[in-house]
C-alpha cells in the first residue's frame, strides 16, 4: 500500500473553542420564587400605585396625629361643623367674616384662617336680626328670608369676598367641633389596627387548621373539613354581631369577633394547597430522613403554599376594614370619643343634608383603601402565578 | 339523589341545632339578666318578672323549652316591647325585607349578567372599560356610603325620589340601588371573565363556523355556560344582601326585619336579637340548600351522586 505523503501544515488547523462551559452557564442570575414574583409585580404599574397609597395611608395613620395641633377628642362647641370651604364677606380693611350654618359668625383672615367665634351683641327674634360688633364695626344679619342678608350700619350689603379653604381646620370640624383631619387620621389608625390584627389572627388559625387537616388526611381531615362545612353554612356576620352584643362593643371585641369567625376561607385554601403539595418528592425525601411532621409542615409545606396565602391575606384586610365599618354603622363599633372610619361615617349621616363633607372624607378614605388593597391583591395574584410570568 | 338530599338535610338540621345552641349559650352568657339595666326593681317584682318569663327555671329546662319553641316558630316574648312577641317583629318585618331583598337580587342578576356580557363582547372597548371601572368601584364602596350618596344626590339635591319610607314604588328605587351595589358589580365582573373564557372554547368557534348569527352564538351557546358561576354566587349573595339590609333599612327607615334587628341591638333586646338571628340563619341555610340542588340540575358537568 502506497502511502502518499500529505502536506499538513499547521495553519490548516484551527483551535477548537470549547463550548462546553457556555452550555451550562447561567444566562441570568437565578431568583427565588419571591424575588421573581416581586420583579413581575414591579412591572404592574397599578399595583405599585396601590402599594404607595397603602404605605402612605398607614404612615399617615400612625404618624399623622403626632404632627397635628389638635387631639382627636378635643371638643370646641364654638367651632362645631365648620366646613372645609368657607364663604367669606369683607367687613373692613383686613377683617373678613364667615357666616356658618346655624347663623354663626366667625372672624376669618383673608386666606382662610379662623380667628374667632363672634357672639352677637343683640338678637332680635321679632325682626329676625342679629347684631354683631367686630373691632368697632357693627353689622346685622337678617334671617327673615333666604338667602340670609348681611348688612352693615349704612344699610349696604357686605361684599362677598369669595370662598376660601379653611386653613385652621383643613377638613373642617365635626358636630362637636373636633378637627376632622385628626379624627380621620386617628380613625385610620383604629381601622388599620383592627384590620391587620384580625387578619393576622385569621391567617394563623386558618393556616394551622388547614395545614393539619391537609397534611394528616384520613379521618382527621374528614372530621375537620365537615366541621368547616357546617360552620360555613352559618351567616358569619350575624354571629359577629351576636358576639359583639355579648362581649360589648370596643376595639378588642371587634378583633376577637372577626378573628374567631373569618378563618374558614384561609383554612380551606391552605388545606387544598397542602393536599396537593404533600405528594411532592421533597416531602417524601424529608420523611425518609426522619423529619418530624411538624417540621415538614412548617419548614417545607407552608413556605411553598405562601403565595396563595399572601393573596388571600391582601383580600382579607379590606374585608376586615369593610366589616369594621359595617359594625360601627349599626352601632356596634368603637365607643366615642375614639373614632374609626365607620363611626365617622355613622355620625355624619344625621347631618348629611347640611354637612355632606363630614361623610365625604371618611367615605372616600374607606373606598380608596379598599380599592388599593383590591388592586394590590389582583396584582399579587397575577405576579405569584408562574403561568402568567414570562 | 335521594341519598344526597337526605345527607344534606341531616347536616342542615345538625347545623341549625348547633346554631341555636350557640346562640342560646351566648345570650345566656351576657352579664346580668335582661332587666338589670332598668331602674332598680323591687325583689318581689323581679321575682314575678323572672317567673313570667321562666327565667327562674333551671338552665336545661329553659334550653329545652326554647328548642321546643323554635320548632313551633315561637321565639318568645320581646323583653323591651311589652306585649309583643319576637314572632310579631318577624311577621311585620319579613315581607318588607323579603321584597327588598328579592328585588335587589333580581336586579343584580339581570343587570349584572347584561353588563358582564356587554363588557365581554366589547372587550377592550370603551363599554368594557367604563363597566369595569363601575364594577370595581361598586365592589370597593361600602353599601352605606352608596346609600348616603344616593340620598344626597337624588333625594336632597335633585329631589326626584323619596329618601325614606315605602309609600309608593319610588321608595324602593334608592334602597334597591344601594343594596345591589356590591352584588351587581361582583356579578358583572364574574360574568365578564367567565364569558371571555367561554367565548374562546371550541364549540363557540364551531357554532360560528356553522354560520349562526352572533346573537344566537352568544345568548344560546355562550351565555348558558357563562352564567353557571353566577348560580354558585347566589348563596353568598343572599347572605350579603341580608347583612346589607340591616344598614340600608336603617338609613332609609324601612319597616323591615333588619331595622328591628338593629334597633334590638341598640336596645339590648336579647330575645329579639336571638330570634331574628335564628330566623335569618334558617332562611339562609335553606336558601343555600336550594341553590346547591339547583346547581346540580343546571350544570350537567356536576352530577349529584347517589
Amino acid at each position: 500500500m502506497h502511502m502518499q505523503e500529505l502536506d499538513i501544515s499547521e495553519d490548516l488547523w484551527e483551535k477548537y473553542e470549547s463550548t462546553e462551559s457556555t452550555g451550562d452557564a447561567i444566562s441570568r442570575p437565578s431568583y427565588t420564587y419571591f424575588e421573581e414574583s416581586w420583579r413581575s409585580l414591579k412591572k404592574n404599574k397599578l399595583a405599585m400605585i396601590a402599594i404607595v397609597i397603602i404605605v402612605l395611608m398607614i404612615g399617615v395613620a400612625f404618624f399623622g396625629p403626632i404632627f397635628s395641633p389638635y387631639k382627636y377628642d378635643e371638643q370646641n362647641l364654638d367651632y362645631a361643623s365648620l366646613s372645609y370651604r368657607m364663604q367669606t364677606y369683607h367687613l373692613k380693611e383686613d377683617i373678613y367674616i364667615h357666616l356658618a350654618n346655624g347663623l354663626r359668625i366667625y372672624q376669618v383672615s383673608k386666606d382662610g384662617e379662623v380667628e374667632s367665634f363672634v357672639e352677637p351683641v343683640e338678637t332680635d327674634m321679632v325682626k329676625k336680626t342679629k347684631t354683631y360688633q367686630i373691632s368697632g364695626e357693627t353689622f346685622h344679619i337678617d334671617f327673615n328670608k333666604r338667602p340670609i342678608q348681611i348688612i352693615n350700619t349704612q344699610g349696604i350689603h357686605l361684599e362677598e369676598a369669595g370662598k376660601v379653604f379653611n386653613k385652621t381646620h383643613l377638613l373642617g370640624t365635626d358636630k362637636l367641633g373636633r378637627d376632622m383631619l385628626v379624627r380621620l387620621m386617628y380613625g385610620a389608625r383604629i381601622s388599620f389596627t383592627v384590620a391587620i390584627i384580625a387578619t393576622t389572627v385569621n391567617v394563623l388559625i386558618g393556616v394551622m387548621y388547614g395545614g393539619i387537616a391537609g397534611y394528616f388526611g384520613g379521618w382527621v381531615d374528614n372530621l375537620m373539613t365537615r366541621t368547616v362545612d357546617v360552620i360555613s353554612a352559618v351567616p358569619m356576620m350575624l354571629y359577629i354581631i351576636l358576639l359583639m352584643v355579648v362581649i360589648g362593643p370596643g376595639l378588642k371585641t371587634i378583633i376577637i369577633a372577626m378573628g374567631v369567625v373569618f378563618w374558614i376561607g384561609t383554612a380551606r385554601l391552605v388545606r387544598g394547597e397542602i393536599l396537593s403539595l404533600k405528594s411532592k418528592e421533597y416531602v417524601m425525601a424529608a420523611k425518609m430522613i426522619g423529619v418530624s411532621d411538624l417540621n415538614i409542615i412548617i419548614r417545607h409545606l407552608l413556605p411553598n403554599a405562601m403565595g396563595p396565602i399572601m393573596v388571600s391575606l391582601t383580600f382579607m384586610i379590606p374585608e376586615a376594614i369593610f366589616t369594621e365599618a359595617f359594625l360601627s354603622f349599626i352601632g356596634l363599633g368603637i365607643p366615642a370619643p375614639q373614632a374609626s372610619w365607620g363611626t365617622l361615617c355613622e355620625s355624619a349621616v344625621e347631618g348629611l343634608q347640611t354637612y355632606p363633607y363630614q361623610l365625604f372624607f371618611p367615605a372616600a378614605a374607606i373606598s380608596i383603601t379598599i380599592l388599593a388593597f383590591n388592586i394590590l391583591g389582583d396584582g399579587l395574584r397575577d405576579a405569584l402565578d408562574p403561568r402568567l410570568r414570562n | 339523589m335521594k341519598k344526597y338530599l337526605l345527607t344534606r338535610i341531616v347536616l342542615m338540621a345538625l347545623t341549625l341545632w348547633m346554631v341555636i345552641t350557640i346562640t342560646f349559650v351566648l345570650m345566656y352568657a351576657v352579664p346580668g339578666g335582661p332587666f338589670t339595666k332598668q331602674k332598680k326593681i323591687p325583689p318581689a317584682i323581679m321575682e314575678a318578672l323572672n317567673e313570667k318569663y321562666h327565667l327562674d327555671d333551671p338552665l336545661h329546662v329553659q334550653y329545652i323549652d326554647y328548642l321546643k319553641g323554635v320548632v313551633k316558630f315561637d321565639l318568645g316574648p320581646s323583653f323591651k316591647h311589652k306585649g309583643q312577641d319576637v314572632k310579631d317583629f318577624i311577621k311585620n318585618g319579613f315581607p318588607v325585607s323579603a321584597k327588598l331583598g328579592l328585588i335587589s337580587i333580581s336586579f343584580s342578576i339581570i343587570f349584572g349578567v347584561c353588563g358582564g356580557v356587554i363588557a365581554a363582547i366589547k372587550q377592550g372597548g370603551w363599554q368594557d372599560f367604563s363597566l369595569l371601572i363601575m364594577a370595581t368601584l361598586g365592589v370597593c364602596i361600602p353599601g352605606f356610603v352608596i346609600a348616603t350618596l344616593l340620598i344626597y344626590v337624588f333625594g336632597l339635591k335633585l329631589g326626584w325620589l323619596p329618601v325614606y319610607g315605602i309609600q309608593s314604588w319610588k321608595g324602593f328605587v334608592l334602597p334597591v340601588m344601594a343594596l345591589s351595589g356590591y352584588t351587581l358589580s361582583f356579578i358583572t365582573r364574574l360574568v365578564r371573565s367567565s364569558m371571555l373564557e367561554v367565548l374562546q372554547q371550541e364549540y363557540i368557534m364551531t357554532a360560528r363556523a356553522y354560520g349562526m348569527s352572533e346573537i344566537v352564538v352568544i345568548f344560546k351557546h355562550a351565555l348558558r355556560n357563562a352564567i353557571i358561576p353566577v348560580v354558585s354566587f347566589v348563596g353568598p349573595m343572599i347572605s350579603i344582601v341580608l347583612a346589607g339590609s340591616f344598614v340600608i333599612e336603617r338609613i332609609f327607615a324601612l319597616p323591615g326585619m333588619g331595622r328591628y334587628f338593629v334597633e334590638s341591638i341598640t336596645n339590648r333586646d336579647y330575645t329579639t336579637i336571638m330570634g331574628i338571628t335564628i330566623f335569618d340563619t334558617v332562611l339562609l341555610v335553606l336558601a343555600v340548600l336550594l341553590v346547591d340542588i339547583l346547581y346540580g340540575w343546571i350544570d350537567p358537568r356536576i352530577k349529584v351522586h347517589d
